[in-house]
């Protein structure tokens, strides 16, 4: 179909401003987060379910691809319009709908960031636990798609946890509702399905969220190691111990450095390692179970440990993990930041086989991770405009996701398949396994196409 | 500007984005339209583009980077802190070069090459809101020699809504017993509206001629109830004298116990912080400070205070360019505004009070917005 005609028809379902097309907006909807490009027909505003079911049917009947997103904050290139079509920005519906303290549960549009919800929320002494590093900015339609984690998914599970029904529009325009409020919903768990499938097989419209009343008490320690392994074993140790702590994150000696470069967090030059361990529940008991462990630490060669005894000695103890990234950007012009999920026991070997890596290809390696899940963010730094580095990088990247997979986990924690992993997807499935997940595909979206050309690769390796 | 210069200086700075799009969280623009191109990362990409020769300078992206108030908090909250502001400004210079820019830009850039004001009105006129004023010195503030000059600043002189700014401070330096002048019709624009429309080469003349009338009154010191063009002065221009805004000066001034408050200030008010004096100068606790010290006046925060102030969206020349922009990012900082339930919204800049009480006014609500330097001497007052 024309373009011109495509954008007149779409443009009278949502009105002519909402609608771009100029060269520049083709541009500006060609990235996100990721090392990925692509390029849009158009760019379509939506204002209500009614508008994204008629631009969907449209789109069906036309056999024009649909992206759908909201801030494009994806880290492996999942809102990259690999094939052109039609790209949806969910920024005009981003309301809040409901809050309902008594059921534990709200219901949000897709466009909303997470951490403006978050916000509101606390005014009613309620969280939602999932807290992307990007939550600032994060949608609730991207958290959906992506699965999206955070340091405090260790003890609360990631997105998919808190996610209870959804209002989905499906691929040929048709609006169903998939689960609900209630805790156990009868039938298929299709919401199960639905998140996680970044954008293949439905586009939400309306989320129902699971909040939870604010934790009574928190304590959070910084933990100093001289070696990685004796930090890696902590990790473990802990958890094998019983106590599942709200977060468990550990910060390697190069990012150590460039924190105390830039925003000095009072985190010890020398040190090969911190974890930074967040204890939260009811106030009772809360000293014990810190207690046992900083035991823990000490068993395991811990050189210090310091326990914030006030929200100021709290937040200083975060500064370092919050400003972590921004801190390791400073070094070079760009970082990859690489997913992959280890079990925890594997932790120190599979730390030092990521380091091998990054001086096979000559490339500084930081890591700053959520240690309790076994999940790795090594950021690769480099400068995106050097073609030879960048193809190292995604060389590197790779073999990085190799290791994780050989040493029994996974190719990806919280940042999705995309565009990006898709080659990867052989590491931890057979064919047999992917064919599944394409009649599940097929199922949705027979005519692929919600965000084409992702997740599942088409040729057999 | 040509794309050589635009690469030389600026695609390091640009090449710093990761696209991570943190600064859509506190973008104004953003807030108000909800599209990519109003994003700084959206901004970033562009001059990338025009830097990598992909894209070529078209109506829509004069459209685009002409519309950023300059609050800065996208640098703010990004990781690498990348100027997204400056490589903006650049880029305008660049459009302005081949003449494609809003050409309501040219009826300030005609006003300042022959007044030397925004007004257009006659230079002469820039102390007309001393008409307004009972009791004036024989000299009319305009004195041979002087320690501190008052730069008044071209808003604040010509727009009669705000004049009462140079009205209130020159009673606060008078009751303070200031050896002040001001420049009366000597006084030109400190430049600060061309460097926001891609014409800083437009400047020169008006940075010399300010430069030299400093040396000629002898001042030690310049003051400026005008963070735009504190910021300006403070960025750009080359001189001995020291520098200060007037909550500076204000604040010095009451530690000194030359301000009396016989009267105090007996309202519950928030304080909004003026982009050009917070997050661009780092003036955050001066104004704060004088406020404290008014006896009688309460003081709750706003949601989004300090670094993380919110621009009222009257920065960039926006208002100039996108009245009904500015208006909608106004009506924004408003409703945070109402939820302090303050009595009054206190700032320190002239052209947040013309853009808070301009939308508050076109909307009917009612809003009290007044300028530190009224409620100051309002509390001297007996």
């Amino acid at each position: 179909m024309e373009r011109e005609s495509m954008v007149d028809e779409l443009a009278q379902i949502v009105g002519r401003e909402n609608a771009l097309v100029s060269e520049m907006d083709l541009m500006l909807y060609g990235y996100d987060a990721s090392l990925y490009r692509g390029r849009p027909d158009c760019i379509i505003l939506p204002g209500s379910t009614e508008e994204v079911s008629k631009i969907v049917g449209f789109a069906h009947k036309e056999g024009i691809p649909i992206v759908a997103r909201g801030s494009g904050t994806n880290l492996s290139g999942g809102t990259i319009p690999s094939r052109g079509g039609i790209v949806l920005h969910f920024s005009r519906m981003n309301r809040i709908l409901e809050i309902d303290t008594e059921n534990q549960r709200a219901v949000v549009e897709p466009g909303i960031f997470t951490l403006v919800f978050k916000n509101e929320l606390a005014r009613y002494g309620y969280v939602y636990q999932p807290d992307p590093a990007s939550e600032k900015v994060s949608t609730f339609g991207g958290n959906v798609g992506e699965n999206s984690g955070g340091p405090h998914c260790l003890k609360y599970g990631v997105t998919t946890n808190h996610i209870l029904g959804a209002e989905v529009v499906l691929s040929d325009g048709e609006i169903i509702q998939i689960g609900g409020k209630a805790l156990d919903n009868p039938g298929y768990d299709l919401t199960g399905v639905f998140v996680g499938s970044e954008g293949t097989l439905g586009i939400a419209t309306k989320i129902i969220l699971r909040i939870m009343p604010k934790p009574e008490a928190v304590k959070t320690m910084l933990a100093i190691y001289n070696t990685l392994d004796d930090a890696g074993t902590t990790v473990s140790a802990i958890i094998a111990d019983g106590i599942i702590p709200a977060t468990l994150e550990m910060i390697d000696k190069l990012t150590i450095k460039a924190v105390e470069e830039s925003i000095q967090a009072g985190y010890p030059l020398d040190a090969e390692a911190v974890l930074l361990i967040e204890l939260d529940g009811i106030k009772d008991g809360m000293e014990r179970l810190a207690e046992r462990v900083m035991e823990i630490c000490k068993k395991n060669n811990v050189r210090e440990v310091k326990a914030a005894t006030n929200e100021e000695e709290r937040t200083q103890l975060w500064a370092g993990r919050k400003g972590a990234f921004g801190a390791v950007a400073r070094l070079r012009p760009n970082y990859l930041v690489c997913d992959g999920t280890v079990p925890r026991t594997k932790l120190p070997e599979v730390l030092g086989k990521v380091m091998e890596v990054g001086k096979k290809y000559n490339l500084p390696i930081a890591n700053v991770f959520h240690a309790g899940d076994g999940n790795l963010h090594p950021l690769i730094l480099f400068d995106e405009r050097d073609e030879e580095e960048l193809s190292k990088v995604h060389a590197a990247g790779s073999e990085i996701l190799k290791l994780c997979a050989d040493a029994g986990g996974t190719i990806s924690g919280e940042h999705g398949i995309g565009a990006e992993k898709m080659k990867e997807m052989f590491f931890v499935f057979t064919p047999r396994d992917m064919a599944a997940m394409r009649k599940v595909k097929m199922a949705f979206d027979p005519k692929d196409i919600y965000n084409p050309g992702k997740v599942i690769p088409e040729a057999e390796a | 500007m040509k794309r050589e210069d635009l690469k030389e200086q600026f695609y390091d700075e640009i090449a710093k984005c990761n696209r991570c799009g943190f600064c859509l969280s506190v973008c104004p623009i953003y807030a108000a339209k909800g599209t990519e191109w109003a994003t700084p990362r959206g901004k970033n990409a562009i001059i990338r583009a025009v830097i990598e020769g992909k894209i070529d300078w078209t109506p829509e992206i004069e459209e685009c980077l002409f519309r950023c108030t300059g609050c800065r908090a996208c640098t703010q909250t990004c990781f690498p802190s990348v100027e997204t502001n400056d490589g903006i400004l650049a880029g305008r210079t660049c459009l302005v070069d081949t003449s494609q820019y809003p050409k309501v830009v040219n009826r300030v850039a005609e006003a300042l090459e022959n007044d030397f004001n925004i007004s257009g009105d006659p230079n002469e006129e820039r102390n007309s809101w001393i008409e307004f004023l009972r009791d004036v010195p024989d000299h009319m503030y305009q004195r041979e020699k002087a320690r501190v000059i008052y730069f008044v600043g071209c808003v604040a002189a010509f727009f009669p809504l705000v004049q009462k700014i140079p009205q209130s401070f020159v009673q606060i330096l008078e009751g303070a017993e200031v050896d002040f002048t001001t420049l009366g019709g000597e006084e030109w624009c400190c430049g600060f509206p061309l460097i926001q429309a891609g014409m800083t080469k437009k400047m020169e003349k008006l940075v010399e001629h300010n430069q030299q009338k400093v040396h000629e009154v002898g001042a030690e010191t310049v003051v400026f109830a005008c963070p735009s063009c504190y910021h300006t002065w403070k960025e750009r221009y080359k001189t001995d004298a020291e520098l200060l805004h007037s909550t500076q000066f204000m604040e010095r001034l009451i530690d000194e116990g030359k301000i009396a408050f016989n009267n105090g200030f007996h309202k519950t008010v928030t304080y909004h912080d003026p982009c050009d004096l917070g997050r661009n100068s780092d003036i955050y606790e001066a104004p704060r400070n004088v406020l404290k010290r008014v006896p009688g006046l309460k003081l709750v925060e706003l949601e989004s205070n300090r670094q993380l102030s919110v621009c009222c969206g009257g920065g960039g020349d926006l208002e100039m360019i996108d009245p009904d922009l500015s208006s909608a990012i106004a009506q924004k900082k408003i409703e945070e505004i109402q939820r302090t339930e303050a009595e009054v919204v206190v700032t320190s800049c002239q052209q947040c009070v013309r853009t808070i009480s301009g939308t508050a006014r076109k909307r009917k609500i009612d809003l009290k917005v007044m300028d530190i330097t009224e409620v100051v001497l309002e509390a001297m007052k007996s």
